[in-house]
């Protein structure tokens, strides 16, 4: 896997970083019940989520799941603005109206996680139709979990990509588990990717601990949907580090299983030895990185922490689209 | 210092009600040893230490009801004192 220049592998490594630190800083704040509504921490699968969002333009599309903090702080929403959402305050990306499970921003190309597994494709994949209407030169990625994969809406969204040849690309971030459900245990088949075949879609199963990886399958299948060759499916295999929501106390795998993951397939870790021995960054730059990440999210805390909730006086707003001008 | 508290646990942040200290003020304690015992709406809770150390004063009381994430007591490292 070619390593790319200096500058890109840094910001490769660093949004890792935040992403680790942001996630294990807000699951310790949701315990203390800061975060309205509890969360999901992404730890573990942060490959997955740069790797495909530094493959893709600022102005391509996602839409993703109910874990999608680390999708979009990797589609350059800033840790401030993410962090007040948990904490729904009026300076988070949503308002402070959608907390954990509903970051997004139309404009910014971010159609929203939401709480409906398997959605994120169906509505990437709406997404896609309207670039390819209006002859954008953009693409759609639909996240989506693996117990997202047997939901039927996920393959009518396929089936419909294919027929019409859409900019689409799905990814699997295969953390493994749906909640205590081990993938193997429910994939009939056993092959995620085979069964995209057979709807006709290419489809590749990949590492999704390694973030090179994962950037060039995104890349290639990018260009393949600009050029008009239709969608990708991209199974990315990874693992969740935490508990599906945060305070799960889980009986469904080992702690050895965990450990297994984390000590021997992190993707940060793995990262910094390909940074680390192309030359790009000492030991010691590496430490400096990660007390300045530190320093990033104790600000995004404090931020979140001083701002204030949304106004009562707002609590009609952005329920209509304002076109039938409905007085409520 | 570590504070064992009440976790915020599910999607609705409710009141716990302390319902045993299993330690008292200044007795030693290791780690995964069980400290309090609290009841949510849901299910009862053991709550045991992270670290090892000596018990700080109780904040709370049997029977009390203490809001998700407020902090029932510490447990305090050698040297250190509490506030
Ligand atoms: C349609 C639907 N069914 C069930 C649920 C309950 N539910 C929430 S998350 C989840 C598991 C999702 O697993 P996966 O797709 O692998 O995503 P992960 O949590 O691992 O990111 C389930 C079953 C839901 N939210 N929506
Ligand atoms: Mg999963």
């Amino acid at each position: 896997m070619s390593v790319p220049d200096k500058k890109t592998s840094l910001g490769l490594l660093r949004q890792m970083m935040v992403i680790r630190d942001f996630e294990e800083t807000a699951d310790k704040l949701s315990l203390r019940g800061k975060v309205s509504g509890g969360m999901h921490n992404s730890s573990g699968q942060e490959a997955v989520a740069v790797g495909v969002l530094s493959a893709l333009a600022p102005l391509d599309v996602i839409a993703t799941t109910h874990r999608s903090h680390h999708h979009t702080l990797a589609k350059g929403f800033t840790s401030r603005e993410i962090m007040a959402e948990l904490f729904t305050r009026s300076t988070g990306i949503s308002g402070g109206r959608g907390a954990s499970m509903h970051l997004g921003d139309v404009t910014k190309g971010h159609f929203g996680g939401n709480g409906i597994v398997g959605a994120g494709v169906g509505i990437a994949m709406g997404a896609a139709l309207g670039i390819q209407q209006k002859g954008d030169k953009k693409v759609s990625v639909g996240f989506i979990g693996d117990g997202g994969m047997n939901t039927g809406r996920t393959w009518e969204s396929i089936n419909m990509a294919v027929i019409w040849n859409l900019p689409l690309i799905v990814v699997v971030d295969n953390n493994q588990y749906a909640v205590e459900t081990f993938v193997g245990r429910v994939t009939g088949g056993g092959d995620l990717a085979k069964r995209a075949e057979g709807f006709g879609m290419k489809a590749f199963n990949i590492d999704g601990m390694n973030v090179l990886e994962v950037r060039k399958y995104v890349s290639e299948a990018r260009e393949r949907a600009l050029a008009g060759e239709g969608p990708t499916f991209i199974n990315a295999l990874t693992y969740r580090y935490y508990g599906h929501n945060v305070g799960e106390k889980g009986q469904y795998r080992t702690l050895e299983e965990i450990d297994k993951w984390r000590s021997t397939k992190d993707p940060i870790d793995h990262f910094i030895s390909v940074v680390i021995s192309s030359g790009y960054a000492t030991q010691s730059q590496v430490d400096e990185m990660r007390a300045s990440v530190r320093a990033e999210i104790e600000d995004a805390v404090a931020f979140a922490d001083a701002s204030p909730e949304p106004d009562i006086s707002t609590i009609y707003d952005d329920i209509d689209s304002g076109a039938l001008g409905v007085q409520l | 210092m570590e504070e064992i508290f009440v976790p915020a646990l599910g999607m609705a942040m409710d009141n716990a009600v302390l319902l045993e200290w299993l330690k008292r003020p200044g007795d030693s304690v290791s780690v995964g040893e069980v400290v309090a015992v609290i009841e949510t709406d849901k299910t009862t809770l053991d709550l045991p230490a992270e670290t090892a150390g000596v018990l700080g004063r109780h904040r709370y009381a049997i029977n009390d009801e203490v809001p998700a994430g407020n902090t029932l007591c510490v447990v305090l490292a050698p040297g250190e004192v509490e506030a």
